[in-house]
């Protein structure tokens, strides 16, 4: 007996997604039999008004781009645009944008781990998580003015200086994160019913993983070891004692893990960041940003963000506004090629939770 | 003992009271200020002490919280979950995208000022606003509904005309349900 | 910076290799790990298929386009990343901005269907063999692909949005806050005003 096929649409409006965008799910009783990725209900045309304005004045925006952790888009263009001029970071401005980098990596992974517990029905962990998120925004709030987007790594370095007794503060959060993690071990990652949910779903092939473009912890998880902090280390990374941690099987609850043991690890880089930081200047002064003109070149830079390989290909003629900015976040290619392969086969209730371990961010699908 | 002016008095009363302090606010995060949504919402910036709280479809909810630009594509969305919500309704608009168009203000795909298109009761300035300006934001709500001014859904069945006219401007394939109640 | 002593082993052999293949080809180093190619563009399909199965250049990472309105032409920008050489090829072509049309590289990989939507709706450009060029980010869209350089978005959004008036641009919030408070803008500060920008 052949089940009717149904068109449901798993809307913009719609408590278990993550983000405004829809698929567009054809159903034969509770499996998928086809999904479609519709996005572009967040787009701002961001890289035609970065055309518009000078290159200053695309760095208050550009955080904008990617909700969760706005910090790698600032990064990256600020990456791009020395490339491009040549221009040298001092090393205590290096160090500080490790640390802000880590954090922002750290909150997106508290954020990710309220979102995929709740999509499995376990209410209490965002509820705890996205209240110990906070205390980093805390952190964020005295440095650089903004819980969320920060507009605080520029060309030529950072903003300002750490304030006074900034370091102490960030290893007491520390202290008190660690204190923290065996607690949502017990709660999320040794539960029962979440590993039954998460075991033996949504899995991604080994062999097809890097072809298809998968980056980040969906491609750590399927246990092949690469990240961009590792193979092209940028700022201090190459000076900085880290593993990156992989895990086989290519399911939700490979990635779910490969996450757990990378929040470790960023805890161990922040600490020896804020014990290894140099004296110094912290910023190279940029020329009037009114009157600051990039000379012509191209440039792509990558960084390592909480959902994976980040990339700025960046375009200047020599003006004073920028040719072409091209962003690509990693949910471009997990979001839309991606999702609709995977979810061929799945159940409906598994549709938020596949979602969510893949890192979906429709802002930086459609910017 | 009480006539019919004081007895109608007496009931409002108790009828704002009842919608002030239990706001159901749509699952809906239309931009990126909804970034700002769990915090408020979870255990740090406890917004269900007020009764406010999360509600998965229009038809159960209170106030439809625009947090943040609205793109054309997401404006027809919103407005059939706006007209699918049951009166009372309010709407909060959120962040300086909605009052003026915020640092998009050049951009060939965002609406510039939210009230053309849908009738606004309380706006949050801020980008983001903080989780204490949010529940601020919600405090001037209770006390519009109190005192009988939070009247966007009347103004709404009112000027369905003006509202529609503008609406029709900006969404050119206009393929949406008559609004009937 | 970016250490140019290091030793550039597997970009040198990786230039030979595709120099060998691709006689035509104008290839520049640009510095460590990062190799530009310039190709005629028929040679693309051939040098990704090349580049993907014996050079181990598995990795799509990019695929973007440029409008140098000024040539009159489109430039279609690959970006090919090999884990295990740890190289980033930039391969780029020039197409017509009139007859805008190219081929698909869907078959070689799967992600590059995403992109070509996105340039087609963008750009306008056609890709021959892609059969889901439809809708992707705009809806209703009927004026000129709007990334390219001949569309005003500023005017656009003057035309069909309204605006609330006090926000028009180029106003110099110093001169609101003078006339409130009865100062005068000092000299050395009048040459930094965003009129004087070119």
């Amino acid at each position: 007996m052949r089940e009717k096929e149904t068109t449901l649409y798993f809307g913009p409006q719609h408590p278990g997604i993550t983000g405004n965008m829809m698929v567009k799910l054809k159903v034969a009783g509770d499996t998928i039999v086809k999904a479609e990725t519709h996005v572009g209900y967040l787009h701002r045309a961001f890289e035609k008004l970065m055309e518009q304005r000078t290159w200053m004045q695309s760095f208050p925006i550009v955080c904008r781009i990617c909700v969760p952790e706005p910090d790698p888009n600032e990064e990256n263009l600020a990456r791009a645009v020395e490339e491009i001029e040549g221009r040298e970071v001092p090393e205590r401005a290096k160090y500080i944008r490790v640390m802000v980098l880590e954090l922002s990596r750290l909150a997106a992974y508290f954020l990710w781990m309220g979102g995929q517990a709740g999509t499995a029905g376990l209410y209490t962990v965002p509820q705890w998580s996205v209240g110990d998120r906070d205390y980093i925004l805390d952190l964020f709030e005295e440095l650089t003015g903004g819980r969320i987007y920060h507009m605080y790594i520029w060309a030529g370095g950072v903003r300002r200086d750490l304030p006074g007794g900034f370091p102490d503060k960030v290893l007491r959060t520390m202290d008190y994160i660690e204190s923290r993690l065996p607690e949502y071990d017990k709660l999320m990652f040794e539960n029962a019913i979440f590993q039954k949910r998460a075991k033996g779903i949504g899995v991604i092939d080994k062999d097809k993983a890097m072809e298809w473009g998968v980056v980040g912890p969906p491609l750590r998880g399927c246990g092949i070891q690469h990240d961009v902090r590792k193979d092209e280390p940028y700022e201090v990374y190459d000076k900085l004692d880290f593993v990156v941690p992989t895990y086989e099987g290519g399911d939700i609850w490979a990635r779910a893990m490969v996450r757990r043991k990378e929040m470790e690890q960023s805890i161990s880089i922040i600490r020896q960041v804020i014990e290894k930081m140099p004296g110094g200047e912290y910023y190279n002064k940029v020329p009037n940003p009114l009157n600051w003109y990039v000379p012509p070149g191209e440039t792509y830079v990558k960084t390592e963000s909480a959902r994976g390989e980040f990339g700025y290909y960046v375009v200047s003629d020599g003006s004073l506004k920028p040719r072409r900015i091209h962003v690509r976040g990693p949910a471009y290619v997990h979001g839309v090629s991606l999702l609709e392969n995977i979810l061929v086969g799945a159940n409906i209730s598994d549709v938020a939770m596949i979602m969510n371990s893949l890192g979906v961010c429709p802002p930086e699908i459609e910017r | 003992m009480f006539n019919d002016k004081e007895a109608s008095k007496i009931v409002d009363i108790i009828k704002n009271f009842a919608r002030k302090h239990s706001l159901w606010v749509v699952a809906y995060g239309t931009g990126c200020g909804a970034i700002e949504l769990p915090p408020t919402m979870t255990s740090r910036y406890d917004a269900e002490r007020f009764g406010i709280r999360g509600s998965a479809t229009p038809r159960q909810a209170d106030v439809l919280l625009i947090t943040g630009y609205l793109s054309v594509k997401t404006l027809k969305r919103v407005i059939r979950t706006y007209e699918q919500m049951q009166e009372p309704k309010y709407v909060i608009g959120f962040g300086s995208c909605t009052i003026n168009g915020g640092m998009y203000w050049d951009s060939y795909n965002t609406i510039k000022a939210l009230d053309r298109y849908l009738p606004v009761d309380v706006y949050i300035n801020g980008c983001m606003p903080r989780p204490e300006a949010v529940i601020s934001g919600f405090i001037k709500l209770q006390q519009l509904i109190s005192e009988g001014k939070a009247d966007g859904a009347k103004r709404y069945r009112e000027n369905l005309e003006w509202y529609r006219e503008n609406q029709r401007k900006v969404i050119k394939n206009w393929r949406m349900p008559e609004y009937n109640w | 910076m970016i250490n140019m002593n290091k030793n550039l082993y597997n970009e040198n052999q990786t230039i030979e290799e595709i120099k060998n293949t691709f006689h035509t080809a104008e290839i520049k180093l640009q510095r460590e790990s990062r190799i530009i190619v310039k190709l005629r563009s028929d040679l693309i399909p051939p040098f990704l298929s090349y580049a993907k199965n014996y050079l181990a250049f598995n990795h799509l990472a990019h695929f973007s386009c440029v409008d140098w309105i000024e040539d009159n032409e489109f430039e279609l920008v690959y970006l090919l990343y090999s884990y295990e050489k740890n190289i980033v090829v930039i391969a780029k072509t020039r197409i017509s901005r009139d007859k805008a049309e190219f081929v698909t590289i869907k078959h070689l990989w799967r992600q590059a269907e995403t992109y070509e939507r996105e340039i087609h709706e963008m750009f306008g450009i056609n890709f021959t063999g892609n059969d889901r060029l439809n809708e992707f980010i705009l809806e209703d869209w009927d004026d000129i692909p709007p990334m390219r350089r001949d569309f005003n978005t500023i005017q656009f959004a003057k035309d069909n949005f309204y605006t609330r008036p006090g926000r028009e641009d180029a106003q110099d919030v110093r001169e609101t806050i003078t006339k409130k408070s009865g100062e005068k803008i000092p000299d050395f500060a009048k040459e930094f005003s965003v009129r004087n920008l070119k």
